[in-house]
């Protein structure tokens, strides 16, 4: 026990005949100038997950990135956007989700096509695409039927597609 | 040197209080949720209109066995797309995330294993509304283990 203290003590003491406070300060000084200048750095952002997904094309078009699964009316045509519902209608909680490529920065997103629900069919900018779209019998990712399915009204409106996150990729 | 002893003995102590705990692979087990779970029972487990909540619920359910067993056996669960290890993974996810007052107080739970869905889920119920409030009363009736 006593060689350790001795050990420690006498290299402690080493350190100490050997530098200066002056220059633990500007060690310690660089050390945290430089430390706040790494998460600039290229490597380290391309690491992190993006918080949002990089947009690509346009809202109220069939081929927006979002869409890949898609199958009514884009709310973005009716008065809304890609993930609010248009005014005097309700956005349904109960939803069918799927994942769409985001091209842009190569990750896949889950993706919620909520339906707005509340009002007669919209009409407006119809779009049929069925990446992921599974028969009935698999009604949880089925984008044919009517998902105003937790709403005060039954009659679909147009539907949305929020991104919920990103795809978790083993 | 009596400090770095006393120092050893709190990461043994913390070490195995943390094998205590309940392990998921937070990102897989959200994307579980997400993709299968959420549609029906909403980002937070509130549930809507006849889709029953999970948040402040679910942990209800394990005060008893039959309803430790109808967390698994429930058709969304049973016959759900994952693997046996994977929604072993997502029910113990969930109960961590929205077990929350239906919780004993120390959040500690006995996590569902592979071997233990694998073979639950082979016998899914037919009949669940009124099997679910049968449960739930019966669990109620059970108190909460602290």
């Amino acid at each position: 026990m006593s060689f350790i203290d001795k050990l420690v003590e006498k290299k402690a003491r080493q350190v100490a005949q050997h530098s200066s406070r002056r220059g633990l300060l500007k060690s310690l000084g660089g050390l945290l100038v430089g430390a706040s200048a790494v998460p600039l750095l290229p490597v380290a952002r391309a690491s992190e997950a993006p918080s949002k997904p990089v947009e690509y094309g346009a809202e109220d078009s069939c081929d927006y990135w979002r869409y890949c699964a898609i199958d009514g009316f884009l709310c973005a045509c009716c008065g809304g956007s890609a993930n609010t519902c248009p005014p005097g209608t309700e956005m349904s909680p109960v939803t069918w989700i799927g994942t769409c490529h985001n091209p842009v920065d190569g990750r896949n997103y889950v993706i919620s096509y909520n339906d707005c629900c509340g009002k007669s069919t919209c009409g407006a900018c119809l779009c049929q695409a069925d990446q992921g779209d599974r028969p009935p019998y698999r009604p949880d990712k089925t984008n044919d039927i009517n998902w105003c399915l937790g709403t005060s009204s039954a009659s679909y409106h147009c539907s949305t597609a929020v991104v919920v996150g990103l795809a978790f990729e083993e | 040197m009596k400090w770095l002893g006393f120092g050893f003995f709190a990461c043994l102590c913390s070490a195995l209080a943390a094998a205590d705990v309940v392990q998921v692979n937070e990102a897989r087990a959200t994307y579980n949720y997400q993709m299968f779970c959420q549609g029906c029972h909403t980002p937070d487990g509130s549930g809507a209109n006849y889709v029953p909540p999970l948040k402040n619920s679910i942990g209800y359910y394990l005060r008893t066995t039959a309803g430790r067993e109808y967390l698994v056996r429930v058709p969304g669960s049973a016959t759900s797309v994952l693997k046996d290890a994977a929604l072993a993974e997502v029910l113990n996810w969930i109960l961590l995330n929205f077990g929350g007052s239906s919780l004993p107080a120390s959040k500690q739970f006995e996590p569902y294993t592979a071997d233990e869905v694998a073979s639950l889920r082979q016998r899914p119920l037919e009949e669940v509304f009124n099997y679910r409030l049968e449960l739930l009363a019966a669990a109620m009736a059970v108190p909460g283990k602290e």
